[in-house]
């Protein structure tokens, strides 16, 4: 943790870094991403489902942006459960970034032609 | 493992970039970025040149938040992915010449993110072990099909944590990065993770960065033209 103060303060001193350019809480994101794909079982699945409402509840509570696609992302998966949940986030996700708009609606019908 | 803040990526490997002396501006470097401005990325899956054959999947997993950081908007490539596949593009080398307007016409993406795995080596040696990550990574228009930004960046990790490059804060990153870090398989995404951070202190910042339109007389490290994809 002291590496980190000294980082930390490196940073201030050399500038730029005082307050974050953009401000994202992305929790086990990449991490546990990877292990859903590398392994693709129902655990690893509902574990980064978990980190996708981490990370939607955290920011929200921060009083954050939610990270571009995370609501996309959750609610996707939620589609794919068959959880009339999903759209709710797939509106949250054009609510918060309009310019999804037209890929939420390409997935949309994609899941509505499926089932 | 706590990750390691961005800009310090940055701070670092500026510092540690040091060697190369031709520096130029974005704006001189990459103008069709301020005069597209493109927002929404569509980024496909890594081209993967190396004989690392996880290297495609942890790199895959390490782009979206450094370019989210950037501000842009990353259509969630969970769901790019499997898009990709019903539709039977597995292999990212194909669209690489391609018109892409339909990437905008269909998924309403302004530009398309391509990402090359250049190098991917471990090596072992007494005392250390290192991992050598150098990504290319291009941007092309969707409108245009103009490439509106590539770099390439490497990072050197050492494994081990032993750190000693002579450089106090690149010496500091590294431990920072390994802090907590065992050699699970998935340990290695931060490290991609770095990369492309590192990458991405050339790009010109999208819309969501406060210095979004304002940083076209920032100073970045030239790059010779014509590097090998």
């Amino acid at each position: 943790m002291k590496a980190g103060l000294i980082l930390g303060l490196v940073g201030l001193l050399l500038g730029g870094c005082v307050a974050p350019p953009v401000n994202y809480y992305y929790g086990a994101y990449s991490r546990s991403l990877y292990r859903s794909k590398k392994d693709s079982t129902p655990e690893s699945l509902a574990k980064h489902r978990d980190v996708l409402l981490d990370i939607i509840r955290t920011s929200e509570r921060r009083g954050i942006k939610v990270p571009p696609g995370i609501y996309f992302e959750y609610g996707y998966l939620l589609a794919k459960e068959g959880s009339p949940e999903a759209e709710r986030y797939f509106g949250m996700e054009v609510k918060a970034y309009p310019e999804a708009e037209r890929f939420v609606s390409f997935v949309r019908a994609q899941l509505q032609g499926k089932s | 493992m706590k990750p390691v803040p961005f800009c310090l990526v940055i701070i670092a490997s500026l510092l540690g970039g040091c060697a190369s002396p031709v520096v130029v501006t974005k704006a001189e470097k990459f103008s069709g970025m301020y005069t597209e401005k493109p927002l929404t990325i569509f980024v496909l899956p890594p081209l993967n040149s190396t004989t690392a054959v996880d290297a495609k999947e942890y790199y895959a997993t390490a782009i979206p938040q450094p370019l989210a950081f950037a501000g842009f908007y990353v259509l969630p490539m969970e769901i790019t992915g499997e898009l990709l596949k019903s539709q039977g593009l597995y292999d990212t080398e194909l669209l690489v010449d391609q018109p892409l307007n339909r990437f905008h016409e269909y998924f309403g993406a302004d530009a398309v993110l391509f990402t090359h795995i250049k190098k991917w080596d471990k090596a072992y040696a007494v005392l250390a072990a290192n991992l050598t990550v150098t990504i290319d990574a291009k941007l092309k228009s969707t409108k245009t099909n103009r490439v509106l930004w590539e770099y390439s960046g490497t990072i050197v990790a050492d494994l081990s944590g032993q750190t000693s490059t002579g450089n106090l804060l690149v010496d500091l990153v590294a431990k920072a990065v390994i802090t907590g870090i065992n050699t699970a398989a998935a340990d290695y995404v931060p490290y991609a993770q770095l990369a492309t951070a590192q990458l991405m202190q050339s790009v010109p910042f999208g819309k969501y960065h406060a210095r979004s339109e304002k940083d076209g007389q920032d100073k970045i490290l030239d790059q010779p033209p014509g590097r090998p994809r």
